[in-house]
């Protein structure tokens, strides 16, 4: 379980003649996504999901506000320890081009805290759930772009998270491979596991989601499951939900 | 620190960095295959062009107005067997008259290369007069000339012996009636010592530059651009290891790279050596002699590549691109590299002093181990000073690394002069890669056209210099569409601010006095070079000199630094690093090892002018107030000198050096003052 308390990140824009904005990029956002649960976060570019995500991940600092993550009712104190239970994804999380797939796994199962026999034994099961064995030994920066959606996930899976977080890990994908992906995230919640990740395809969200988080300017303005939603907002579909939420709230100025 | 951590990430960024071609030519192909291939090369090539010019045929016509007594003598020495090792060449000396090359005719045989020489002959008031006539512009035709001028110089001592031999006198004792000759007690080791001492340092600098420079950049900036960062910063690992782990392969690298580099270097100077010693005889030199020597320099260029590893990544940790970094590193490689010139300077010692500047000491303590000079207490202080200043960088690099708006920012900071000029959005400041570029640029007009201009034209030539660096930067701020007013901080200020800085000025004026008085004693060759300069440059108006020596600089050169790059720097990172690093550069920038921490100083304290009165008017006028009070003390001795003599000493006693320190002190601490204080009255300019 990961829960986020009334979360703020701050900004410092430099502005014209020495005068600095502050900008609140994630404006006091609470959350909470349970173990076997999956919650989609929506909102239009800018919103700030990137940088909710990147503080739920520990890789940000919040400016005010916790996150917080508990395995089997444990509490995880520690950033560094609280890495170890997380697998982050972003389009900001490249793989490093001039290694192999299984080079880089090896790696990582070294800076996760594996033996060589765990991480041997790991690259195999996720070669298997993720049918790499074609080009697990051909350098990363020849594969298309599938194969390096598949690594990239592959990177996620190497110490077996309890949370997922996924910054709109389908972005640019074919049908065939965003597919995967998603059936990916289905079979960890079936696991237990944790799954928040953000997206722009409100089709995808709708199928997938146990419940939908919006954000507009940093804040949240709307939550709930999909069917709730849009019962509540009395519309068909989960597009027409988001568009009326957008247009209620004004678009976000440019300034 | 996990030991762990650090060697499974080192292994992988050697891995990655050894995967780049870009690094593995610079590494490798560079110092093991090009430096030999040139050097040995260019030596071939000069062996073969001195060969061929030996084995030829030099066709020379002499006249014979002389009777022919020099046709003679050439042509006997022209059939004279060459001794064992002598040069093989052949001189077929001719009748200028005869062959039908003499007057009106010799200048197109020779035009034509169908003689190499022309020896004219004639009376010049009673002796004889040989001129010989050649082309410098024909390798055959000058070498002609200077084998001609060599049997003149045996012709006439010929000619003199039988003279005096004549007279009855003995010949020797007339020409040679004292004996002398220059004995060298230098060690043949030390005399190649004191040569490869002064060459090394400067290889080494640039050798371990470039071996540094791709990995530093390829593991920071280069990580960066191409997404890995963020994906590193997933992982359950600390920052320190993170850092050590990329310092220690940036240092591995730059190590391995210079040590390749000086092997194939020694390797050939060695093979130099070998065939020098086949042609002709040489001292023996015992190369085992050079091992301590050759020891401590291996611990020199490791403490060495410690140190230029960890201050290349902190530059170029800040760029988010390869582009980007190379502008940031071009600077700092300059400093470095002018700096490594200092083992071409004698007679400066390696004090305590110098020990601890960066880069000069590790050149001179080289070259004090190179002519066997070892003094192991200062080895250590300069070692560890590498060691300390490494350290210090590898923190700074941390506190990067732990600053978000580094780690994630946008990527809009690169170089921007290069961009269609449509593309870009009006307004702002430059960036900081643009100001840099500019920086390198005026550096490079002020090294080459400055020069040249002031040697010249003197004041007039010191002033269009100062307009080059006026130019260069408002092309690029107009080109780049920048706000003037903003990146030039023209913006009104207080009265006081003006009043304050004024006063400032002065203080600091005196406080410099007294720290150049101390940077003089510790090199004290620069003294009279500073004079000397200083004083053909002032020339004798006063009036001239204020205008092109202090208001000029205070306007354009605070427009290049207080303006564009204090401000491009401010825009992006922390006030205080842009003072610091706009300090430094307007310190390098005076080139002068003597004038840099007085201008480093001055430099930083009208950087926070600026910054606490966000304008740079009343920078300019504290600017203008320091360099017009050197001005005019160098105008009137008499007047000032009467009643301040202090000013005119070029070393003070300690008492006199606290008092001027102190009035400094006092005057800066009341312009300070006196700036800060808060009123509402504004001067608009």
């Amino acid at each position: 379980m990961i829960t986020a308390d009334h979360l703020i990140k701050t900004f410092i824009r430099n502005e014209k003649r020495n005068k600095k904005r502050e900008i609140n990029a994630v404006d006091g956002v609470s959350l909470r996504v349970d173990a076997g649960e999956i919650v989609g976060i929506l909102g239009p570019n800018g919103a700030g999901k990137t940088t909710l995500l990147r503080m739920m991940s520990k890789l940000m600092r919040p400016t005010s506000g916790t996150v917080s993550i508990q395995i089997k009712q444990m509490q995880v104190s520690d950033d560094i320890e609280a890495k170890r239970h997380i697998g982050y994804l972003s389009n900001n999380t490249k793989l490093y081009g001039r290694l192999s797939a299984r080079e880089l796994l090896q790696m990582l199962g070294v800076l996760y805290g594996l033996s060589e026999q765990e991480t041997a034994k790991r690259i195999e099961v996720i070669s298997e759930i993720l049918s790499m064995d074609s080009f697990l030994d051909n350098r990363i920066e020849k594969l298309s772009t599938g194969q390096t959606q598949r690594a990239s996930i592959a990177r996620c899976l190497v110490h077996d998270p309890e949370v997922y977080i996924f910054d709109e890990p389908t972005l640019g994908l074919d049908i065939i491979s965003s597919a995967s992906i998603i059936d990916f995230m289905k079979r960890e919640r079936e696991r237990g596991k944790t799954v928040l990740y953000s997206t722009h395809y409100m089709e995808e969200a709708e199928y997938l989601c146990d419940r939908i988080v919006m954000i507009h300017q940093g804040r949240i303005i709307r939550e709930g499951t999909p069917a709730g939603l849009k019962e509540q907002m009395g519309k068909e579909s989960l597009r027409d939900v988001f568009a009326e939420l957008i247009n209620m709230e004004g678009m976000p100025d440019e300034h | 620190m996990n030991t762990k951590i650090i060697r499974t990430l080192l292994n992988k960024e050697m891995l990655d960095v050894f995967r780049d071609k870009k690094t593995v030519i610079m590494m490798l192909v560079v110092p093991v295959l090009l430096y030999p291939i040139v050097f040995i090369g260019a030596l071939q090539v000069m062996a073969f062009i001195n060969s061929s010019m030996k084995d030829q045929e030099y066709r020379i016509a002499v006249e014979t107005d002389d009777k022919g007594a020099f046709l003679d003598w050439m042509m006997q020495s022209g059939e004279q067997d060459p001794e064992e090792g002598e040069a093989t060449y052949r001189i077929t000396a001719v009748d200028a008259a005869a062959a039908g090359i003499g007057e009106g005719v010799w200048e197109t045989a020779l035009e034509a290369e169908e003689i190499d020489a022309y020896v004219s002959v004639y009376d010049s008031g009673g002796r004889m007069q040989y001129d010989v006539y050649y082309l410098s512009s024909v390798t055959n035709s000058s070498y002609a000339a200077d084998l001609v001028m060599d049997i003149l110089d045996e012709f006439r001592e010929d000619l003199t012996r039988q003279r005096i031999a004549e007279e009855g006198l003995e010949a020797e004792e007339i020409l040679e009636p004292i004996l002398y000759e220059r004995k060298n007690t230098a060690s043949s080791e030390q005399s190649l010592g004191s040569i490869i001492g002064s060459v090394l340092p400067l290889m080494l600098v640039i050798s371990l530059l470039m071996g540094t420079m791709y990995p530093a950049i390829d593991t920071t900036a280069g990580e960066r651009e191409r997404g890995t960062l963020e994906t590193l910063l997933t992982l359950p690992i600390m920052n320190r290891d993170l850092i050590m782990a990329k310092f220690l392969t940036v240092a591995v690298i730059g190590m391995v790279s210079a040590l390749l580099n000086i092997l194939s270097m020694g390797g050939i100077a060695v093979y130099m050596y070998k065939i020098m010693d086949l042609q002709t005889q040489m001292e023996d030199i015992d190369l085992m002699r050079f091992i301590p020597a050759i020891l401590v320099c291996i611990l020199a260029v490791f403490a060495f590549s410690l140190f230029v590893s960890a201050v290349t990544m902190c530059a170029t940790s800040f760029a988010k691109s390869y582009k980007e970094a190379n502008n940031y590193i071009t600077p700092l490689m300059l400093v470095m590299m002018f700096t490594g010139y200092i083992g071409f300077i004698p007679n400066l010692e390696l004090t305590q002093g110098i020990a601890m500047i960066p880069v000069a000491n590790i050149c001179l303590l080289i070259r004090n181990m190179m002519v066997f000079r070892i003094d192991y207490a200062m080895t250590a202080v300069v070692l560890l000073s590498n060691v300390a200043y490494a350290v210090l960088a590898i923190l700074f690099l941390s506190r990067i690394y732990d600053s978000e708006s580094v780690l994630f920012s946008d990527g809009k900071g690169g170089l921007q002069l290069f961009e269609r000029r449509e593309n870009l959005t009006k307004g702002g400041v430059p960036t900081v890669s643009d100001a840099m570029f500019v920086m390198a640029v005026t550096l490079l007009l002020l090294m080459y056209a400055g020069s040249i201009l002031q040697l010249r034209y003197g004041l007039a030539g010191l002033f269009m210099t100062q307009m080059l660096l006026l130019a260069a930067p408002l092309c690029l701020v107009i080109y780049t569409r920048r706000d003037i007013r903003e990146t030039y901080g023209f913006a009104g200020a207080k009265l006081q601010a003006y009043l304050g800085s004024a006063i400032l000025g002065v203080g600091l004026f005196l406080v410099n006095l007294v720290i150049a008085a101390g940077m003089l004693r510790l090199f004290p060759n620069s003294a009279e070079n500073i004079e000397t300069a200083f004083s053909t440059v002032m020339g004798d108006n006063m009036a001239a000199a204020l205008f092109v020596i202090a208001l000029t600089p205070a306007v354009c050169e605070e427009m290049l630094f207080r303006g564009v790059v204090f401000h491009a720097i401010k825009a992006r990172h922390h006030a205080a690093a842009a003072c610091t690093v706009t300090a430094v550069l307007f310190g390098c920038f005076h080139m002068s090892l003597v004038k840099l921490i007085p201008t480093g100083l001055l430099g930083l304290v009208l950087c926070l002018v600026v910054w606490q009165t966000g304008s740079i008017y009343p920078a300019m006028l504290m600017h203008f107030m320091n360099n017009a009070l050197s001005v005019v003390i160098s105008f009137c001795p008499e007047q000032i000198g009467k009643v301040f003599p202090v000013l005119y000493k070029s070393s003070f006693s300690p008492a006199e050096g606290l008092m001027l320190m102190g009035a400094g002190a006092v005057f800066a601490g009341i312009g300070a003052a006196i700036l800060r204080r808060r009123s509402d009255t504004r001067l608009v300019l």
